[in-house]
């Protein structure tokens, strides 16, 4: 399936921020939302006025790469070591580092990016918390990968058994 | 081209190197093995440079479509193809479960005769892939460097608190 969010780029048109607002939130409630993501187009409000407004979801699919670049800095790593342990707040996330507000802001936005936490919108402190299911999909996903080479392997180790019986079958009669 | 991420996996069957390659060349015989678990049904094979090999993956409701184009065919010894996702109509298309998979990997299967055993080697290699696809591949097949390997063990272990 091809991915994923849809911008369509068009002038003088105005977001319709209230209304992403009110749907992404309603997008952080439903219970699949680790596997969706909002898909936008442009569409007419009652009196005419043109916004972008969500039509539907999209597969978003687990970005490795973007996954594996958070993961290299240290104070990210300990954030989500921290974030294991329940949901926390940017100032109760700062508060073991030596670091402004705005640095872990800067780090809690690259691991959000990547799709490893998720933070409220609709709270004034903005609680950020892991989000397993793409990590875990990525991961399966990869340990499939792996898993169907070797298993198509052992399917062909049976495979060739057969054929050598049965030609040896054929050379006795 | 010697530093791109390459993974590879090695196997000796025992039977005879001819036997081997009728496995991997013959419509009848490759659904009976490649896709395990799966209906794999094939929909054209063309053994030839440039030739395609288009396969369906089939469970429940579910397909999934790879295209094999062969860049090198040399009986019994050596198969060359690009291998990529694609759709219903077999158009490339990228990875539906990661985003930064490399659209196409340049696969490389050599049979080699081992005292009347066979030995197979299959590498993967991103081909024509942009710095994340390459980074990407790294990642997922692991062991490339430290770094990346540490990640991979992070995430694993992270995984394993949140399902406890």
């Amino acid at each position: 399936m091809q991915s994923s969010v849809r911008w369509e780029h068009q002038r003088r048109r105005p977001f319709d921020l209230a209304a992403i607002r009110r749907w992404s939130e309603k997008l952080a409630r439903s219970t699949d939302k680790h596997e969706l993501t909002p898909r936008l187009t442009w569409g007419k409000l009652k009196n005419n006025k043109t916004v972008m407004k969500p039509s539907g979801y999209a597969h978003r699919p687990a970005n490795l790469d973007a996954i594996f670049a958070a993961l290299a800095d240290p104070t990210r790593r300990s954030i989500l070591a921290r974030l294991a342990a329940g949901e926390a707040s940017v100032n109760e996330i700062a508060a073991p580092f030596e670091m402004s507000q705005p640095a872990v802001s800067k780090h809690l936005r690259v691991l959000e990016r990547a799709g490893l936490i998720e933070r409220d919108v609709d709270k004034q402190r903005r609680p950020a918390r892991l989000k397993a299911q793409p990590m875990a999909a990525a991961v399966n996903w990869l340990d499939e990968f792996k898993q169907f080479w070797s298993s198509s392997f052992d399917e062909l180790d049976g495979l060739l058994d057969d054929l050598k019986k049965s030609e040896a079958k054929e050379a006795v009669e | 081209m010697s530093d791109l991420p390459t993974y590879v996996l090695e196997r000796v069957f025992d039977a005879p190197r001819e036997l081997v390659w009728k496995t991997w060349t013959d419509p009848e015989l490759l659904p009976r093995w490649y896709g395990p678990r799966v209906e794999t049904i094939i929909h054209r094979l063309e053994l030839k440079p440039g030739g395609l090999w288009l396969v369906e993956m089939k469970w429940g409701d579910n397909s999934n479509y790879q295209r094999v184009e062969y860049t090198e065919v040399t009986p019994p010894e050596r198969l060359v193809w690009l291998h990529s996702s694609s759709d219903a109509k077999w158009n490339v298309i990228p990875s539906p479960m990661m985003a930064d998979w490399p659209q196409m990997l340049l696969t490389t299967v050599t049979f080699e005769d081992d005292a009347g055993r066979t030995r197979v080697r299959l590498t993967w290699v991103p081909h024509e892939a942009s710095e994340a696809e390459i980074a990407c591949f790294a990642a997922a097949m692991g062991g490339m460097d430290k770094g990346w390997g540490a990640g991979m063990t992070l995430l694993t272990e992270l995984l394993a608190k949140l399902q406890t």
